[in-house]
Formats: structure tokens, C-alpha cells, sequence
């Protein structure tokens, strides 16, 4: 793996695979580096956000998984610089819309109407962007819902795309080439499941049932009838969208009371459906003015298998993190560790896990924690790029991790970086089995 | 003329009739002798609309295109498109309408030729066509949808009629589920002969050109 440990110098060359936006990138640094010439000051942040912006747009030109792909490594705030992070959450607003004819053929061809004749008013424009596919606003009645609209070969395009992306994700996110592998398999599955909406809609009703009983959580209602493999209708959501939420500076009261929502929504999720919202990207929940989460889109469910979840979620006992025989087996379990590790890559790689565990696993040590605490955060920060940059780690010739972990990573990634954005105090509810042996 | 059972003219009872055998035979007819017998319609009432077997081909599709245009105008949102969107309706549309013809169009379309810019059977929807796109292409001149260059912009029909049979043949070889990867063309194809019809920085980077040759 000798071109992996040069990699500021290939970084361009590397990117250029991916034809045009590698030439534009390879700009930018030309630009970037002559414009240093003359003010030696200048950082890379320009450059960062440069080279963000013209990813992203040929990304959304891509549209589909590669749009997708594009959010997922948006959630790892860890794992990119600050601009590609800004600009990449963005894909779930704007990209190139569906021209109106054809969501009028989606219709014909799935219902035999048009949505002029299903609908009382519905808008001519997307109003909104999903990752594959473009919500318009409709009126039934009294009824304001959302309508959901896939693009048309999203299902057939998305192995091709995820070999589109590949070597970008070598790059941006620093995965060696086996760990990719290893998880694009898992990213695929998940993506061709998102593009199924009589799925999604089968999950979300299930969901929402589930989730009924808790507090301050609301879900649409969904209209079996008026949606199919492509289409998607539902209650429009009236609130606003997290980061527009927090600008309107909400008072702390109301901040606790949403993160709370979020907490127990996916504590209960994970810890008793066993099956999870792993979505958790800022534009899937909309809050409405009495604080109360509302959450949409459940395209990516990940169901949790219980050979996954036993060792995974002894992890957060804090007892565990002593136990070091337990500890071993649970690493090899869950494929951090492989019996054929050298003794010296076993004690490297175990300390790493095991500080990671334990960072990530301090929300769950304490009664209530303070996800606004901003130090917490940067330590999981420096611990990310500790790994990202270490060796070790890239030249590894087995995947570090179960493949599981992927989705169930991002969900607490995600979960945690919205907690962390609105400042929240939560009371960690941890699960009852863990409740009885922890702290 | 002889008064059919039904309401149909013997001009559609012949196209139909002809798909019809086309489609169980597997062949066309071998001659328009045997094909009359077996519809019971004497020759000339035949010669009264079509003279070749080729002739009927031709009009099946251009009733094939006459469908479209009707459906098309059916729908009370059309005249408030813009021209993009017209254009997009009309082969999403046209899509469609062929599909209910697919088994027929497969099996009498000619094999293994080279692509033909004038393909026989379609000369008739193609003068057809060309007078929707002129039609069309006014109207988006105007709109300043696309944009009047000298020479170029007379072409602009024909240009889009290569289009139009670049989505038939795209279509015929299509085995996407719903014949998804054909909406994805159109739609893709659409926006980038509006994107190359529309200004774009060609023009002003002629127009770049032209002041600096003049003020040299």
C-alpha cells in the first residue's frame, strides 16, 4: 500500500479520477497555491471549501446514491474538514429538480391519473429535494401533505454510482481500500432497500405506531393508497427544519425537551424495536413552535441483528471497560480484534477501541448528560483523527469493525452530533439490562 | 364506402387488422390479396386508403403520433408549460403510447440496418413532427428560450429529430423495469439540447471574440 502513505501530494491526482470535478479540484489548489504565493497567511480553509463546493456539485449531478454517499460522509463530522461538512449537508436540500412532465408520467404510470386529478392544488416545483427523489406540497381537502417523488433508475443506478464514489471515499473519508469493501456492501444493501418506498412506508407506519407513546414526538400519517414503488404520500409537516430551528434561538427548556424527544425515540428504537431510524441527518426532523420532534423519512431502517447488538451494547457498560478478558472475546466478536493479530497489533488496536468505547460510551455512564458540552465533542474530534491518521489503522490488511456497526456508528454519530447542535441536557435512559450492572 | 359493423372506418380496421396478423403471424402478410380475403373487405377498399403494406406501416405510427399529440393536448396544464416542458411531455408521452404498440414495433421494425436518418416508416410523422417542433421552436424564440444564432438556429428541428429517434432506438433496447433508463434519457437528453439551444457561454464568449477582433 505505498501510494496510501503519500497522500497530500496525490491528493489531486488522486481526485482527478473522477474527471471533472478532479480538474476543477486540481484548480483549486493552483489557485489556492497562488494566491499563497503572495499572502503566505492564508489557510486552507478557502481551499477546503473550494473543493467541497465542486464535489457537491457534481455529486448532486450524479444525483441518487452518489447524493447519498455524499450526506452519509457529512455525518461524520470527525472524519472531514468543517467546509466539506457544511456544504455536503446541504444535499438534502437543493439539487437539480425533476422536470414537471415527468413527475405527471411517475403519477400516470402508477395510479393512472394525474396528481392534478388526485390532488385538489399540488405545486408545479419541488419544494424540497430528498436524497433520491423531490418533494412537492399538496392539498386534499383540508389536508396539506407531502409528496414524495423518486427519480426515475435510481434502484439500477446505484451500484454504478458506488463505484463512481469509491475512490473519493478512499480519499475524503481515509478508509483503507479492504475497509470499504467491507462496508460498501452494507451501504449498498441499505441504499436499495431506501430506494423501495412501498417499503419505506410499511417501516414508517410500523415505526410510528411503535413510537406512539412517547412524549412529544410526532409522526406524519402516510397514505398507503396514494403511494407506491415510487411515490410517497404523506402529512405535510408544518415546523422548521433543525438548523433553522436553532437559529430562531429557542430557550433552553425547549432544547432539552426536543433532545429528550431524540433520546428516547432512538433508545427505544434501538434498545427494544431493534430496528432504527438510521437516518439521523439534520433534515429529517422538524420542529414545530410548541417544541415538539417531528420525524420524517425512513428510508434507511437498519434492523439489528442480535449477535451484533450483544457485544456492541456491552460495550457501555463501564464495568466492561475493566473486564479484560470479556473485553478480548467482545473485540473479537465484533471484528476489531482477529485471532491472527499480531500480539503488539492486539494491544494497539484494543487501546484505541477502548478509548473510543469509552468516550463514546460516557453519555450512557452519567444519570443526565450535556451533549452543549463542546469539550466532549472536540475529544471525540481528536480521537477521530488520531485514527484517521493513523498508519495502523490505514494499512490494515482486515477490516477493523463489524460490518453492522456501520449504520448503528452513524446513527449515534448523527445522534449525537444533533444533540451536540442543540445544545441539549438529556437524561440518558440506558437499557433495562444495562441499567441493573452499570455504574 | 362498405359500411363496417362497427363504427370504425375501413381505414382503422385495415391498420388494425394488419397489426393484428403482424402480431400472431409473427411476419406480415404475404400479400395484399390474402390480407384483404381474410378481413373479408374487397381489394380496392384497400387501394381507397393504402397502397402498400409499407403505406399502412406508416400510418400506424403516425396515428401512433397523432394519439400523443391528442392526449396531450387533453391535458389542461399543457399550454402553461414552457417549451422545455412541452417537449419533455410530448416524449414521455410518446413513450407511452408506443409501449401499447411495443410487440408490434419490435416485429416490424427493420433488423440489423444501419441507423437511418429517414427511415421509411416514419416519414409521415416526421413531417408531422417537424411542424409540432417548428411550432415549439417559435414559440420558445420568443419565450427566449433558445436563442437565434445565424445557420444554427434553422437546424435546431432537425436536430431535435435526431433526438427523436435516438429515444425510439433507446427505447426499443431498454430492459429496465418500466422502461425507467428511457425516462432518465429523456429527461437527460431534453435539458441539454435546451442547455445548448438556451445562451450559454459559447455566445458570450463569441461575443467576447467579436468586440476584441473589432477594437483590435
Amino acid at each position: 500500500m505505498k501510494e496510501q502513505s503519500k497522500i497530500p501530494t496525490s491528493k489531486v491526482q488522486r481526485a482527478a479520477r473522477f474527471v471533472k470535478t478532479g480538474a476543477k479540484v486540481g484548480g483549486n489548489y493552483v489557485k489556492h497555491y497562488a494566491k499563497k504565493a503572495v499572502n503566505p497567511k492564508l489557510t486552507k480553509e478557502g481551499l477546503h471549501s473550494d473543493n467541497a463546493r465542486d464535489i457537491y456539485n457534481s455529486l448532486s449531478e450524479l444525483k441518487g446514491s452518489a447524493l447519498k454517499v455524499a450526506q452519509m460522509m457529512s455525518m461524520d463530522k470527525n472524519m472531514l474538514p468543517t467546509a466539506y461538512q457544511d456544504k455536503f449537508s446541504m444535499a438534502q436540500y437543493s439539487a437539480p429538480p425533476l422536470s414537471y412532465p415527468l413527475v405527471v408520467k411517475t403519477f400516470q404510470q402508477h395510479f393512472k391519473k394525474s396528481p392534478s386529478e388526485i390532488y385538489d392544488v399540488f405545486t408545479k416545483n419541488a419544494v424540497n429535494a430528498a436524497s433520491i427523489g423531490q418533494v412537492h406540497k399538496a392539498r386534499q381537502g383540508d389536508k396539506q401533505l407531502a409528496v414524495k417523488i423518486q427519480y426515475p433508475g435510481v434502484a439500477n443506478s446505484v451500484r454504478s454510482d458506488l463505484k463512481l464514489v469509491r475512490p473519493f471515499a478512499v480519499r475524503l473519508m481515509n478508509l483503507n481500500e479492504k475497509d470499504l469493501d467491507h462496508y460498501m456492501e452494507e451501504v449498498e444493501t441499505k441504499l436499495i432497500e431506501e430506494t423501495d418506498y412501498k417499503l419505506e412506508v410499511r417501516r414508517s407506519i410500523e415505526i410510528s405506531k411503535a413510537c406512539r407513546h412517547i412524549p412529544n414526538l410526532r409522526f406524519p400519517q402516510y397514505y398507503p393508497e396514494l403511494s407506491s414503488d415510487r411515490v410517497i404520500t404523506m402529512d405535510w409537516m408544518e415546523g422548521h427544519i433543525l438548523k433553522e430551528y436553532i437559529k430562531t434561538n429557542p430557550s433552553q427548556e425547549d432544547r432539552n425537551k426536543v433532545g429528550q424527544a431524540m433520546w428516547d425515540f432512538y433508545d427505544y428504537q434501538i434498545h427494544t424495536l431493534r430496528q432504527v431510524h438510521a437516518d439521523p441527518h439534520p433534515g429529517n426532523f422538524i420542529i414545530n413552535k410548541d417544541a415538539e420532534l417531528g420525524v420524517i423519512d425512513f428510508g434507511c431502517v437498519k434492523e439489528i441483528p442480535d449477535e451484533f447488538y450483544d457485544p456492541y451494547f456491552s460495550l457501555i457498560r463501564k464495568d466492561m471497560l475493566t473486564a479484560d478478558d470479556t473485553l478480548m472475546n467482545t473485540f473479537k466478536q465484533l471484528q476489531f480484534i482477529y485471532d491472527n493479530d499480531s500480539e503488539a497489533d492486539k494491544v494497539y488496536f484494543s487501546g484505541i477501541i477502548k478509548e473510543m468505547m469509552a468516550l463514546l460510551g460516557k453519555p450512557f455512564h452519567q444519570e443526565e448528560f450535556d451533549f452543549g458540552d463542546d469539550n466532549y465533542f472536540q475529544q471525540i474530534f481528536f480521537l477521530g483523527e488520531e485514527i484517521s491518521a493513523s498508519k495502523k489503522f490505514r494499512e490494515s490488511e482486515k477490516a477493523r469493525g463489524a460490518r453492522d456497526g456501520l449504520y448503528i456508528n452513524r446513527t449515534y454519530f448523527g445522534l449525537y452530533n444533533i444533540l451536540n447542535e442543540l445544545k441539549a441536557k438529556v437524561r440518558t435512559t440506558k437499557p433495562e439490562w444495562a441499567e441493573k450492572i452499570a455504574v | 364506402m362498405a359500411k363496417a359493423k362497427t363504427a370504425t372506418s375501413p381505414e382503422e380496421k385495415i391498420k388494425k387488422a394488419y397489426v393484428d396478423y403482424v402480431l400472431e403471424h409473427g411476419t406480415k402478410p404475404p400479400s395484399i390479396f390474402k390480407f384483404v380475403k381474410e378481413l373479408k373487405i374487397k381489394e380496392e377498399v384497400f387501394y381507397d386508403s393504402f397502397n402498400s403494406f409499407e403505406n399502412v406501416e406508416k400510418h400506424i405510427w403516425l396515428g401512433l403520433f397523432q394519439e400523443t399529440i391528442n392526449r396531450l393536448h387533453s391535458d389542461e396544464v399543457f399550454a402553461e408549460y414552457s417549451v422545455r416542458e412541452k417537449l419533455l411531455a410530448f416524449f414521455y408521452t410518446w413513450i407511452e403510447v408506443l409501449k401499447t404498440q411495443r410487440s408490434f414495433i419490435l416485429e416490424t421494425l427493420p433488423k440489423g440496418q444501419k441507423p437511418d436518418l429517414k427511415p421509411a416508416y416514419l416519414m409521415a410523422v416526421r413531417d408531422a413532427f417537424k411542424e409540432f417542433v417548428t411550432d415549439l421552436m417559435l414559440e420558445a424564440k420568443e419565450t427566449e428560450e433558445v436563442k437565434t444564432r445565424p445557420y444554427i438556429s434553422d437546424r435546431y428541428e432537425d436536430a431535435i429529430w435526431v433526438q427523436f429517434l435516438f429515444l425510439i432506438n433507446f427505447w426499443i433496447k431498454d430492459e429496465s423495469i418500466g422502461f425507467e433508463k428511457t425516462d432518465a434519457a429523456i429527461e437527460k437528453s431534453v435539458n441539454l439540447a435546451f442547455d445548448l439551444m438556451g445562451t450559454g457561454p459559447l455566445d458570450t464568449m463569441l461575443d467576447f471574440g467579436k468586440f476584441l477582433f473589432q477594437n483590435r
